[in-house]
């Protein structure tokens, strides 16, 4: 999945925030169980408060580096993993 | 049972149903949740006996629950609420009951083709947005009961929540049942209770310790899970209609709380007594 994808299907999900993480589930117009709900730990959580329209891979990038003691690959690692679980998430979307 | 109005406490919650035209049945299993008191009902439910017509021009669809082999029920949504269309478990497409709840899920109006109020699947249907009212929610579990703490078990169909009713049943533990149970918030403590079945047992609660999600193992062990991970893994063990927001943001602020106040285990279990003193040694 990339960024613009997820920014149009953001609404589609349900964030709300646990200690420090976010538990995110998707909405859902059939009984698929949720089993793999996703945890999102403080990275992750960064990357989804800021997906919007004109963020780009390397405008997040940025962003993580700046706000966390990362290098650039382990940023872009990050926010690629972070793609890859929204789009299992994806699947039981209305 | 047949009537035409019963008032039911499940997990002290009360529920009145009335037929005015018609005589109604509930199945055994209700009877020992039946209350004859004043309190307050916290729901309505009207039946009428009377073949169910739904006019879907009306309404939009927005949930479906069906899996491969069963199709259970449909909801649609309009400006005054929710409209359930229940199907017969046997011949599957043929509707059974069409339900309706109003906006704020206090009355219901069940349309029925035979004279079965609660007639699976309305009955968990019923509770399940019964819960959605209050500090509640309803659970795919078993618990047990042993005097001291309540614990409960959950894990996926086969994981062994039924095997481990029978070890503590045979230690003397009290179950509060074996498959389907509802946690309540009750003056900032939670409790487990345990509702009507397709069988007949006593009206049954105990207080909310431990939340053990099981899994088969080749031997035992046990992790405690914490914060926003132990949330999300109990979240996919309650009954789930996540077609609407705030549904999802009730149940995780509710999940949040449990967290807090009962310990929440990864148990990988070995169905064997010699887990009893396992989990009472490592909890």
């Amino acid at each position: 999945m990339d960024i613009q994808t997820l920014n149009s299907i953001k609404s589609k999900f349900v964030a709300r925030q646990v200690a420090d993480e976010l538990v995110i589930v998707p909405l859902s117009g059939n009984v698929a169980q949720m089993n793999e709900l996703f945890t999102l730990n403080e990275t992750a959580k960064i990357i989804w408060e800021n997906i919007g329209e004109n963020q780009t891979i390397a405008t997040l990038k940025n962003l993580l580096t700046e706000t966390f003691d990362v290098d650039d690959a382990t940023a872009e690692q990050d926010i690629l993993k972070f793609l890859e679980q929204m789009d299992v998430l994806q699947k039981y979307l209305n | 049972m047949i009537g035409t109005s019963f008032k039911l406490s499940i997990a002290e919650m009360c529920i009145h149903l009335h037929a005015e035209s018609s005589m109604m049945v509930l199945e055994d299993g209700y009877e020992p949740f039946l209350v004859n008191d004043n309190t307050i009902p916290e729901i309505d439910v009207h039946f009428i006996r009377q073949k169910p017509i739904f006019n879907e021009a009306h309404f939009k669809l927005v949930f479906e629950a069906q899996n491969e082999t069963q199709r259970f029920y449909s909801i649609y949504k309009n400006a005054d609420g929710l409209c359930f269309i229940i199907y017969n478990q046997q011949t599957i497409d043929e509707v059974q009951q069409i339900a309706y709840l109003n906006n704020d899920f206090d009355s219901w109006e069940i349309h029925s083709t035979d004279s079965v109020a609660l007639k699976y699947p309305m009955g968990p249907i019923l509770m399940h947005y019964l819960t959605l009212k209050t500090d509640a929610v309803l659970m795919h579990a078993s618990c047990a009961y042993d005097g001291k703490k309540g614990r409960m078990f959950s894990g996926f169909s086969g994981a062994g929540k039924s095997t481990m009713s029978k070890i503590w049943a045979d230690a003397g533990s009290v179950i509060i049942n074996d498959d389907r149970l509802i946690i309540r918030k009750l003056e900032k403590e939670f409790f487990v209770y345990n509702t009507p079945m397709y069988y007949v047992d006593q009206s049954k609660k105990a207080p909310l310790d431990a939340i053990y999600l099981i899994r088969h193992a080749s031997r035992n062990s046990i992790q405690k899970l914490q914060g926003a991970y132990a949330v999300s893994r109990i979240m996919a063990f309650c009954i789930q209609n996540n077609f609407d927001s705030s549904f999802i943001s009730k149940r995780i602020n509710l999940f949040t709380e449990i967290c807090s106040q009962a310990s929440i285990f990864d148990l990988g279990v070995v169905p064997t007594p010699e887990i009893i003193d396992f989990i009472k040694a490592n909890e």
